[in-house]
């Protein structure tokens, strides 16, 4: 589109591109108080990505070392995705979630859930392809109610036909208490044979 | 499926007496089984009773079940949670497996929940740790050293020309001719 302009009217982009550019093009950004934990933006550093390998790789040392070190204070509120039961939920501690359909872990059950797909804290985030290295995090969960769903109606009908069926059904629900998201392995550093050491639920 | 139902009350997941956060306390408190000894509609609930109340009571030390035999009516369980909810269940013709199912659901439950609809399932007291989106964030931090006006960002992207394409295919069709 642009080139076709150009071929038409050049003239008239060359007016364009002559006039004055307002110097400051990016608006005000006012700290953003939508949710209470957000006080200030998260500060931030400059990363030049045409740096050389080298001094990439000693980026990357600090990087982990960072990270390592924010992960040492327990206050450090974390988030997670875990995968339960063919689905991904977004969790942080004290969340509860609901897991739909059949699923055998009873009341009071204390489980740890092992496909975690992401972690990360208010300045950092690993991301797994798709999970995050086995043993590095540790999510524990409390199974508080196993209930089932309000009755769902499941309705059908065809026009003109005499067709009409009514089914009503209830879905099984499980409520997990999220109680801890904790660093316990080091990053950046698996062991060379892993061992199953837990045992997940599907 | 619509959720405009008069029949639910809209509600979000809550767990106000923090269950789970240290230990599990098992929420139902009472259960009061009520048959009738001659009619046939309270026939599972006998069997039930003949054969596996004992065990559940024995296996479940914290819930206290009690027997109401009454005359000419229908079998009922009717439940008592530690929040005060009460719940009831009309088990007519219910088999001995049926009602064994039932009771086992009272037990895991935290509550009356009959007649409420989730509106989520999900509860958190922190939505965002990382913060909402903005379009400057996850931007190569690069960016920042530009100082504008940029001519290399302001340049329109390099594309071929109407004039570029038809010569191509002038060309094109003089190759396929020769």
């Amino acid at each position: 589109m642009t080139s076709l302009l150009r071929n038409i009217f050049p003239k008239f982009t060359c007016m364009l591109k002559s006039r004055t550019v307002p110097k400051k093009l990016l608006p005000n950004i006012t700290p953003l108080n939508f949710f209470s934990n957000v006080p200030s933006p998260t500060p931030y550093e400059i990363v030049d990505q045409n740096e050389k390998n080298s001094e990439r790789e000693l980026i990357k040392s600090d990087i982990i070392r960072k990270i390592t070190e924010k992960v040492q204070n327990e206050g450090e509120p974390l988030f997670a995705v875990v995968h339960v039961a063919g689905k991904q939920f977004k969790i942080t501690r004290g969340d509860i979630i609901v897991i739909e359909g059949y699923w055998p872990p009873d009341a009071g059950d204390k489980i740890s859930l092992d496909k975690v797909m992401i972690v990360g804290a208010k300045d950092f985030s690993i991301i797994g392809k798709p999970l995050i290295q086995n043993g590095l995090v540790r999510v524990d969960a409390t199974v508080i109610e196993k209930t089932v769903s309000h009755t769902k109606t499941h309705f059908k009908k065809k026009r003109r036909k005499q067709y009409k069926r009514i089914n009503f059904y209830r879905i099984p629900q499980t409520k997990l208490q999220i109680n801890t998201i904790r660093f316990v392995g080091e990053i950046n550093n698996p062991p060379d044979v892993s061992e199953v050491k837990t045992r997940s639920i599907k | 499926m619509s959720n405009t139902s008069l029949v639910f009350t809209p509600s979000f997941i809550k767990n106000p007496s923090q269950n789970g956060l240290g230990r599990y306390v098992c929420q139902l408190q009472r259960v009061v089984l009520k048959f009738c000894k001659n009619n046939g509609s309270s026939r599972g609930m006998r069997e039930f009773i003949e054969e596996e109340l004992v065990d559940y009571a024995r296996s479940n030390p914290g819930v206290v079940v009690y027997l109401k035999p009454r005359r000419h009516r229908g079998p009922v369980i009717s439940a008592e949670y530690l929040n005060g909810d009460k719940q009831w269940i009309n088990c007519r013709n219910f088999t001995k497996v049926e009602i064994f199912k039932w009771l086992n659901l009272l037990k895991t439950q935290q509550g009356d929940t009959t007649g409420l609809r989730f509106r989520k399932l999900w509860h958190t007291e922190m939505p965002s740790i990382q913060g909402p989106w903005t379009p400057y964030t996850f931007r190569p931090s690069s960016l920042n050293l530009i100082s504008f006006p940029n001519e290399d960002l302001s340049k329109a992207p390099e594309e071929e020309s109407a004039t570029d394409k038809l010569i191509e295919l002038y060309k094109k069709q003089r190759i396929s001719e020769s």
